[in-house]
C-alpha cells in the first residue's frame, strides 16, 4: 500500500470517528460557565495559563522550517506580554518531524493534553495530512505557519481537515509564481520531480496544471522517495526528454543530492533546477555545499519594503531573542499564526467575575476564519471562506554562496526575479 | 523425471511453478519491452551501468561485514550500518582536516591514504566496541539477546552520531582530485566513480586474500566451519570473532568513505537505510557466503540502477524510479523463491542449518 493510499485510509477512520463526535457533540452541546459549544468549551481557572500548543518540525534537515515558525510565534507572545484575557500563555511545541507519521503521533501527544485551546501549525503538509484529524477530533483549531499544500482549505475537505486555518500562501498561488518564472526565462518544456509527499506532489500537480493552460509542455513528470540518495539514474531518464528547465519542489535532503548529481549527468549538465522554499535555510546549504550556487527557487518576498516597518523591528527582536538573523522563510507566518490564534481568542473568551475564563472550542475555530484585515508580519491578513488568510508575495531568489554562515535572506540566497 | 515429479507434486509445489512461470513471464515481457523501447541511447544504457556498478560496490562493502559476522556467529550485527556511518563522518571530518592543512588540493593521494586510514580505524574500532559491550556477554545465552543488543546498539549509535554531529545532514567535502569526467570507450564517466569501483575492487581483492592466504582467514573459517572443533584445535575464538567484527568494520568504514565521495553528503540516519540494503545484498548472494555478498551487492546495485529502465519502461509504468526500492526487494523475494539459500548458496556447515 502506498503512502497516500495508507494515509487516505487513516484519514478516512478518522473523519469516521470525528463525524461521529461531532453527531454526538451537536447532541450534547458542552455547557461550562457561561460558554455553550457544540465541540466542547475549555475552563480556564483564575491564574492558571491558557495553553497554546504548536505541532512543527523540530528535528532532521528540516528543522528550520518548524524553528523559524516556533521563534516567529515566541515572539509574537513577548509582544502581547505573554498574556491573554488575564492569563499568562503557556506556549508547548510538538515534533511533527515533516511526516504523516510525525504529525501523528505529535497531535497525539497534544490531543492527549485538553486544555489546550488551539495549535499553531503544521510546518509541513504531510504533518497535517496524518495530525489534523487529530487534533480536531480533540476540538483544536490550527493556526497553519508553513504548510502550503491545496488540499488542505479544499472546499469539499473532509471532516477532518476542518479545523485548519492557513496564516501562509496555497500552493495554487506558489505554483503560479513558479510558472511565472518559467515563462519569464521563456521555458516552454519543464520536467518536473516530486517526493510523494503531499506538499510536492500536490505543487507539482498544481504547476503541472497552470503551465499545459499557459501554453507549456511537461516533458517528464517523475517521482523519488525523500530517501533516495542515488537520483542520477531518474535524472538520466529525465534527460532523455531534454527539459529546459526541472521543477523539484523537494526538501532538504533531496534537494542536495538533486543539485550535486544534476551536473553528473551528461544531458543535464546546463539545464537550471528551480526548487521552493522548502529549502530556503541554512540546513540546505549544509548539505549541499558549493554545489547549492546557482540554485534557484520560488519562496516569499521577505523584502522589509514590501513587509512594511514592523518586520524590522521584528528582525531586530528576533535576533536579540534568539542571536542569529531567521534560519528560514517562515518566522512571518509564525508570528502571524499566533498573532492571529491570540485575537481569535480574545475575542471568544468569556471571563467571569472570579476570574475564570471560557473558550468555546468551534467559537474559536469560526472566529480564527474570521480573521478579517488583522495587521500581521506578512501583510494584511483576511480570510477566505475555505481558510486560507496567507498574504505573501512571492520572488525567486538564488544561492550564491554554499557558507552555511552566510545565509541571509535577501544576501545569500539573493533576489533575482522579479 | 518429469512424470516422477507430477506424481509427487503437491498443490503447494504447483503454486510455486506458477509463480515462477508468472514472475518469468512479467520480467521477461518488461525486459525486452525495455530494450526495444526508444528512449535510451547506448550512453544512457551505460550510465545506468556505472551508476549501479558504483552503488553495488558501496553495498557489497556492507553486505561483506554483516556475512562475515552471520558466517562465524550465527547472528545479524545490526549495528553494522552505523559503523558504516561513523566510518563516512570519520572520512569527512579527515578530510576537511586535510583541507584545514592545505594538502587536500595538492596533494591528494597522501589526504585519500589519511581519510582511509581515519575512517578504517574508527569504524574498525566501533565494530570492536560493538563486540565487547553488546555482544560477548550475550554469546553463551541461546536467546535472541544479542540480536536485540545490537539492534539497541544501532540506536545508541545513531543518536550520538546526532548528538556529536548534528541533526543536520552534513556537506562531504569534495576532493578535486576526483571531481571531473573522465572518457571511458568514448562514454562520458565521472572520476569518483571510477575511483570507488577501483578502490572496493581492490578491497576486496586484499579481503580474499586475508581469508584465504594467511593463518588469521584460516581461522576464521574454520571458526565458521565449526566453533567447538576449531577451539578443540586450539584456535582462540574469541580473537577470531574480534578480527572478523574489526574486518567488517574496516570495510564499512572504506564503504564509508567511497560512499562520501560519490553522494557528497552525509547524515546520522544514513546508516540505517544502507545497513537494510546491505543486508538485503548479504542474503541474495546467500548469507554467510563472502563471494555471495560481493556479488549480492553488485546485483542490487544493477537491478535499482537498470531494474525501472529495463522493467517498468517497457510495462509503461509511470515515473518509475519512484518503484526503485520496490523492484529492488521484489527481486529479492524472487531470487529467494527460485533460490531460497541465496544465489550462490549459505556456506553454513550442516550441524547448524
Amino acid at each position: 500500500m502506498t503512502m497516500n493510499s495508507r494515509c487516505a485510509l487513516r484519514r478516512g477512520f478518522a473523519a469516521m470517528g470525528l463525524a461521529a463526535t461531532m453527531l454526538s457533540a451537536a447532541a450534547h452541546a458542552e455547557t461550562l460557565g457561561p460558554v455553550t459549544d457544540e465541540v466542547g468549551v475549555v475552563k480556564v481557572a483564575r491564574g492558571q495559563p491558557i495553553l497554546i500548543g504548536a505541532l512543527l518540525v523540530l528535528s532532521g534537515p528540516d528543522l528550520s522550517l518548524g524553528v523559524d515558525a516556533s521563534r516567529g510565534a515566541e515572539i509574537a507572545f513577548d509582544d502581547h506580554g505573554n498574556k491573554l484575557v488575564g492569563h499568562p500563555i503557556k506556549y508547548l511545541p510538538e515534533d511533527g518531524q515533516c511526516s504523516a507519521e510525525g504529525g501523528q503521533t505529535g497531535a497525539t501527544r497534544l490531543a492527549s493534553n485538553k486544555q489546550i485551546v488551539g495549535v499553531l501549525g503544521t510546518a509541513c503538509s504531510s504533518e497535517s495530512r496524518g495530525g489534523a484529524p487529530i487534533l480536531w477530533n480533540a476540538g483544536m483549531p490550527q493556526a497553519v505557519t508553513s504548510a502550503t499544500a491545496p488540499a488542505l482549505t479544499a472546499a469539499d475537505r473532509p471532516m477532518g481537515l476542518q479545523g485548519i486555518v492557513r496564516f501562509v500562501y496555497n500552493d495554487i498561488n506558489g505554483a503560479a509564481a513558479a510558472v511565472k518564472y518559467a515563462q519569464t526565462v521563456h521555458a516552454t518544456k519543464v520536467a518536473t520531480m516530486h517526493d510523494g509527499s503531499l506538499y510536492a506532489e500536490e505543487l507539482v500537480n498544481a504547476f503541472a496544471k497552470q503551465f499545459k493552460a499557459a501554453g507549456g509542455a511537461i516533458a517528464a513528470a517523475e517521482a523519488i522517495s525523500p530517501s533516495d540518495t542515488d537520483l542520477r539514474p531518474v535524472l538520466t531518464r529525465i534527460g532523455t526528454t531534454k527539459p529546459e528547465l526541472i521543477f523539484a519542489p523537494i526538501f532538504t535532503g533531496a534537494s542536495a543530492y538533486l543539485v550535486r548529481q544534476v551536473k553528473e549527468v551528461p544531458t543535464l549538465a546546463s539545464t537550471p533546477v528551480l526548487g521552493t522554499d522548502a529549502v530556503l535555510a541554512p540546513a540546505f546549504l549544509e548539505a549541499a555545499g558549493d554545489a547549492a550556487v546557482g540554485y534557484r527557487l520560488t519562496g516569499v518576498d521577505n523584502d522589509p519594503k514590501l513587509m512594511g516597518v514592523r518586520y524590522g523591528d521584528f528582525l531586530a527582536k528576533y535576533k536579540e531573542k534568539f542571536g542569529e538573523d531567521p534560519i528560514g522563510g517562515f518566522h512571518g507566518n509564525g508570528y502571524d499564526a499566533a498573532l492571529a490564534m491570540m485575537t481569535a481568542i480574545e475575542k471568544v473568551a468569556k471571563t467571569e467575575a472570579g476570574g475564570d475564563t471560557y473558550i468555546g472550542r468551534k467559537a474559536l475555530r469560526d472566529a480564527l476564519m474570521q480573521t478579517e484585515g488583522l495587521d500581521g508580519i506578512t501583510g494584511k491578513l483576511t480570510c477566505d471562506k475555505n481558510g486560507d488568510c496567507g498574504s505573501s508575495h512571492f520572488a525567486v531568489f538564488e544561492y550564491a554562496s554554499g557558507d552555511p554562515t552566510s545565509f541571509k535572506l535577501g544576501a545569500n540566497p539573493k533576489k533575482v526575479f522579479p | 523425471m518429469v512424470q516422477d515429479w507430477l506424481r509427487r507434486a503437491t498443490p503447494v509445489d504447483w503454486f510455486l511453478l506458477a509463480l515462477r512461470v508468472a514472475v518469468v513471464a512479467v520480467v521477461g515481457t518488461g525486459f525486452v519491452a525495455g530494450l526495444l523501447h526508444p528512449r535510451y541511447s547506448r550512453a544512457e544504457w551505460f550510465s545506468f551501468l556505472t551508476f549501479g556498478l558504483t552503488i553495488g560496490a558501496i553495498y557489497a562493502l556492507i553486505a561483506l561485514g554483516y556475512t562475515m559476522v552471520y558466517g562465524i556467529l550465527r547472528m545479524v550485527n545490526f549495528a553494522h550500518g552505523d559503523v558504516f556511518m561513523f566510518g563516512a563522518y570519520a572520512a569527512c571530518f579527515s578530510l576537511l582536516a586535510c583541507n584545514r592543512a592545505g594538502i587536500l588540493g595538492p596533494d591528494p593521494a597522501l589526504s585519500f591514504v589519511i581519510a582511509t586510514t581515519v575512517c578504517i580505524a574508527v569504524s574498525a574500532g566501533v565494530a570492536v566496541l560493538a563486540e565487547r559491550i553488546a555482544y560477548r556477554p550475550f554469546r553463551r545465552g541461546r536467546s535472541l539477546a544479542p540480536l536485540i543488543s545490537t539492534l539497541g546498539l544501532s540506536f545508541v549509535l545513531e543518536y550520538s552520531a546526532r548528538g556529536m554531529f548534528g541533526a543536520q545532514n552534513k556537506a562531504f567535502p569534495s576532493m578535486p582530485a576526483v571531481d571531473g569526467i573522465v572518457s571511458m570507450a568514448g562514454f562520458s564517466v565521472p572520476r569518483a566513480q571510477v575511483v570507488v569501483v577501483a578502490v572496493a575492487l581492490l578491497t576486496m581483492v586484499v579481503l580474499t586474500l586475508i581469508v584465504m592466504r594467511t593463518r588469521i582467514g584460516t581461522a576464521m573459517r574454520a571458526v565458521a566451519e565449526d566453533r567447538d572443533a576449531a577451539t578443540l584445535m586450539g584456535i582462540n575464538v574469541d580473537g577470531v570473532v574480534v578480527f572478523t567484527f574489526a574486518l567488517g568494520g574496516a570495510l564499512a568504514g572504506i564503504a564509508g568513505l567511497l560512499y562520501g565521495l560519490v553522494f557528497k553528503q552525509i547524515s546520522f540516519f544514513m546508516g540505517f537505510f544502507l545497513g537494510v540494503k546491505g543486508f538485503g545484498a548479504a542474503v541474495l548472494g546467500g548469507i554467510g557466503n563472502i563471494p555471495g555478498a560481493m556479488l549480492g551487492g553488485y546485483a542490487l546495485g544493477l537491478v535499482e540502477s537498470l531494474g525501472p529502465a529495463a522493467f517498468l519502461e517497457g510495462l509503461g509504468v509511470d515515473s518509475p524510479y519512484q518503484l526503485r526500492d520496490a523492484i529492488a526487494y521484489t527481486m529479492l523475494v524472487m531470487v529467494l523463491i527460485f533460490r531460497p539459500r541465496g544465489l550462490l548458496g549459505e556456506r553454513l556447515s550442516a550441524a547448524r542449518a
